[in-house]
């Protein structure tokens, strides 16, 4: 039969070859992106987010971080809700990612103030040390081309107003990656749905022990707080904190749940143990006092 | 019957390029291990992690590995049909496309011109180079085959029929993009099918490129070097057809737990698994072929090359289908695991392959014996030994940093921060990169052992001179 | 059973009996002597 005739062989491969492709690769446009998986909340890229987007694909840094978060509990825990279809309908290219060296950033749209990226992109072994994401401060010098993005928006079919244009004038291209940034994964209100309510009593576990622990409780601050309130809680990107102002359970809320929309990162992940030692360090820090 | 007169000047050319462009991939790699390590040895804006990676993998996969099928399929087509080259003008026009296109693409990849697509990354203008490219190369192969003198048609044509189509087709469908200038496009598809064309797509580059073309070479180069047959044609022939009609059917198990739908990730997930029969069909074809030869893998060492080449293949062939199946997906995805994974693929079985093809061509195209056998030798363990600290380091960092990831308190908050567990990372990060740079070293012997050869080898006999056809 | 049940079963029973027909028409006796020859042509001094 074939065995000895190349362009039938050829021609059999090819028909072997289809099969699998069109069951699926082809078939599934028939369920993804249709109306079934339309979430109304997920809007098109603005001019500048797009900016910011393109700027992301054009400096890799999808080959360090994934966008798309698994129903798994763990994943869930650590980077918020699992990621929908119909949040990528807007996506082109996905940008899912096949590697964690960094973490996820699917959800990382409203998890930090803008202050907080901006100090981040520009150094940031000078928040997380041990980082080995290089810095992005150069991103600064670069501005953004208000012809070309029109182009762009036209070719993705996506709306947008000449003012949003003007307005790409002087920002630069840091800028636009922030804006992209902020935007990612928020388009659903999934942080109100996601808050943890804390049940029973709270009771703080390390009453008076205020002064014996305080060098293991700083270690805990400065690994996740410093880099918003200062090492010595003198405030920067978040405001100064004088633990005498709050009771012990208004403080440990607070950093459990964190103010969503003020900037303020909810830390309920750590577990209710490492918030109250933290809770405990912010209360009882005395500047002068306690550390040099 | 007259000999005929093959061309093996286009062959010379594609092994010389060949080996340049894998010692650059191979570099390429070495500094992005460092970097991964040592973050101050980033240089922006064109030296930096996120644009040379791409430069690394893209080098790896298109540069060695293609530049190695080109020069391989062009030798073996024309002494498989017993006839010469159809259009050496082609061929002649092909090197200096493949070469263009490789050099275009890896400045564009440095200038930030990127889809970001894994193993697609070029942008379009260099896709169109890159089809050109592959159509000028399948017409040549495939008139070849068709006014050959020999009327029987091995294995590995079989394989290299299947992978000219089968990269055709591939590389035009995800390349389907909306341009908006010379150096900027939006894919065709959107979120979710973008992500399951392009995993389709990259998925069965690993088949097309990877796989299927390596498989040709092992089974030419086996029975070549040991002058026994393979053990079955038709166990060959079943293993074929098999493979690449089931290949086709898993991308999406790059896609496990993601919004893909759930169907299409599960018959990626069945046919993964069904994968290791015909994966192993070869594996133990050419085992079988080594009967009575065993002796071989200790005296020469093309044996060595192909037989451990084999071998990480049949290992490949079993971790793959493990990582398909949803609950070890959720547990080693992403993580470092993964990477280990992959060079052991290419490291391990795509360039010993391409070593022994490339230790057994040389002397035939230049006529000379090999410069020295104990250099060969030692090129043999650097390779083994610097691809083993490769993965190993990175299965166990995999291992680690997955449990850590899902490691919980008793109040069901999680154990680890995402800095505790990346930090665990680095000594690990640091044995790959030396692992990698062993193998560099077994890459540098090897062109020195093929430079001193060309420049002093000894001539050989008349039979290899005639192989080589040189007038 | 609905028709997508009875589609995907024929779909399987159908690749599965093709794949089987590929088998038989490899292996058959008949089949023995051109269907190693390759190995033997491929050994040839070239
Ligand atoms: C070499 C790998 C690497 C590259 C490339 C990289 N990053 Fe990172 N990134 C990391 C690591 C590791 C972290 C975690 C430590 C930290 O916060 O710096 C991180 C953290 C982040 C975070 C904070 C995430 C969080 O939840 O705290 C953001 C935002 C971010 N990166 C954005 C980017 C952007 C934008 C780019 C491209 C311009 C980029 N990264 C390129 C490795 C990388
Ligand atoms: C991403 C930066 C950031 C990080 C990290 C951060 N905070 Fe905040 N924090 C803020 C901002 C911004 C506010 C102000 C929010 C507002 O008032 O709307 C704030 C507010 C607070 C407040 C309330 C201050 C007031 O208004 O009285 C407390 C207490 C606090 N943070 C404690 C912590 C502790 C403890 C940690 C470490 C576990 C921490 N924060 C980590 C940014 C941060
Ligand atoms: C000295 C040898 C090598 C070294 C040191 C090396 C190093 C690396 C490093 C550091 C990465 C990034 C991994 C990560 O992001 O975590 C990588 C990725 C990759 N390398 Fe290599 N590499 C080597 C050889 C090769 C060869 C020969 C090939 C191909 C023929 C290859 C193909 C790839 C591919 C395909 C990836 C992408 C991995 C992914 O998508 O997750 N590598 N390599
Ligand atoms: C039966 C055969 C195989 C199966 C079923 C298989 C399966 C897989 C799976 C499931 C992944 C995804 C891992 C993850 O991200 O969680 C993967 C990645 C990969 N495999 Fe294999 N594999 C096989 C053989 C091979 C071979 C022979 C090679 C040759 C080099 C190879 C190269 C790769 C590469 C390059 C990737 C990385 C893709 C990326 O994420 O960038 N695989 N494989």
């Amino acid at each position: 039969m074939w065995e000895k005739k190349p362009l039938l062989l050829i021609a059999l491969a090819t028909a072997a070859i289809l099969v699998g492709t069109t069951i699926t690769m082809v078939l599934p446009f028939a369920w993804v992106n249709t109306e079934t998986d339309r979430i109304a909340s997920v809007t098109p890229y603005t001019p500048l987010q797009q900016e910011g987007r393109d700027i992301y694909i054009r400096e890799g840094c999808n080959n360090c971080h994934t966008q798309t978060i698994r129903p798994l509990v763990t994943e869930v825990l650590r980077y918020g809700d699992y990621s929908k279809s119909g949040e990528f309908v807007y996506d082109r290219p996905f940008l899912w990612g096949s590697k964690r060296t960094g973490p996820d950033l699917a959800r990382i749209g409203g998890k930090y103030p803008d202050a907080w990226h901006y100090k981040h992109m520009d150094s940031p072994r000078s928040m997380v040390p041990k980082s080995n994401m290089y810095d992005y401060a150069w991103l600064r010098k670069s501005t953004l081309d208000p012809v070309m993005s029109e182009r762009k928006m036209k070719v993705l079919g996506f709306p947008y107003t000449q003012e949003q244009l003007a307005q790409l004038k002087g920002k630069n291209e840091l800028d636009a990656v922030v804006a992209y940034l902020q935007k990612l994964g928020s388009d659903i209100a999934w942080r109100k749905a996601a808050e943890v309510t804390i049940v029973g009593e709270l009771k703080n576990p390390y009453p008076d022990t205020a002064h014996r622990s305080m060098e293991e409780w700083e270690v805990i601050y400065s690994e996740h707080c410093a880099a918003c309130h200062g090492g010595h809680l003198e405030g920067e990107i978040g405001p100064h904190l004088d633990g005498a102002n709050y009771t012990d359970e208004e403080l440990f809320s607070l950093i459990f749940n964190g103010i969503p929309d003020g900037g303020m990162p909810a830390f309920s992940s750590l577990g209710t143990n490492k918030v109250w030692k933290i809770t405990n360090f912010v209360k009882y820090y005395v500047q002068g006092e306690d550390h040099p | 019957m007259e000999k005929p007169v093959y061309n093996t000047d286009i062959v010379r050319s594609f092994v010389h390029w060949s080996l340049l462009w894998g010692l650059v991939a191979i570099l390429v790699g070495v500094i992005v291990s460092l970097q991964m390590v040592e973050p101050d040895l980033n240089f922006p804006p064109y030296l930096t992690f996120g644009r040379l990676r791409p430069i690394h993998t893209n080098a790896g996969i298109y540069g060695w590995g293609v530049g190695v099928i080109f020069a391989t399929f062009i030798y073996m087509v024309q002494r498989l049909c017993k006839t010469p080259l159809w259009s050496n003008k082609l061929a002649k026009f092909q090197l200096w496309f493949f070469n263009a296109t490789i050099i275009a693409s890896a400045i564009t990849l440095l200038l930030g011109y990127t889809t970001s697509k894994e193993y697609h990354e070029m942008e379009w203008p260099i896709d169109v180079m890159v089809v050109i490219l592959w159509v000028v190369f399948a017409v040549n192969i495939l008139m070849t085959i068709l006014k050959r003198q020999e009327e029987q048609m091995y294995i590995s044509l079989w394989y290299m029929m299947a992978a000219l189509v089968g990269v055709a087709i591939l590389y035009l469908v995800n390349a389907a993009a909306l341009p908006v200038s010379l150096f900027k496009s939006y894919s065709a598809y959107a979120g979710t099918n973008d992500a399951n064309v392009h995993w389709w797509f990259g998925h069965n580059a690993v088949a097309m490129a990877l796989t299927a073309p390596p498989l040709a070479m092992f089974y030419y180069f086996l029975p070549k070097t040991t002058g026994v047959p393979i053990y079955s044609h038709r166990l060959s022939i079943i293993a074929f057809w098999s493979l690449i009609f089931m290949y086709l059917w898993t991308g999406a198990h790059h896609l496990l737990w993601t919004p893909v739908p759930d169907w299409v990730q599960t018959l990626a997930m069945a046919f993964s698994v069904m994968l290791i029969a015909p994966s192993w069909g070869s594996v133990f074809n050419g085992y079988l072929s080594m009967n009575g030869q065993w002796h071989q893998m200790k005296e020469n060492y093309l044996v060595k090359f192909l037989i451990i080449g084999l071998t990480f293949y049949g290992l490949q062939t079993l971790q793959g289908p493990m990582q398909a199946i949803r609950s070890f997906s959720a547990f080693i995805h992403y993580t470092d695991w993964v990477p280990a994974h992959i060079h052991m693929g290419t490291m391990g079985w795509v360039s010993m392959i391409s070593y022994a093809s490339i230790y057994y061509l040389v002397p035939r195209i230049y006529g000379r014996e090999l410069y020295s056998v104990p250099l060969a030798n030692m090129h043999f363990w650097l390779t083994l030994v610097g691809q083993l600290v490769w993965s190993i380091s990175l299965w166990v960092a995999g291992v680690l940093q997955a449990g850590m990831w899902n490691a919980t308190n008793s109040d069901g908050s999680l154990t680890y921060t995402f800095m505790e567990t990346m930090v665990e990372m680095y000594p690990y990060w640091w044995a790959r990169a030396a692992g990698g740079f062993i193998f560099f070293l077994g890459i540098i012997i090897f062109i020195y052992n093929l430079f001193m050869t060309v420049r002093k080898g000894k001539d050989v006999v008349a039979p290899i001179v005639t192989a080589a056809g040189r007038n | 059973m609905d028709w997508a049940a009875i589609l995907y079963l024929g779909v399987t029973f159908g690749l599965f009996a093709i794949f089987v027909a590929i088998v038989i028409h490899t292996c058959r006796d008949k089949h023995k002597e051109t269907g190693e020859a390759p190995k033997y042509t491929m050994l040839e001094d070239d």
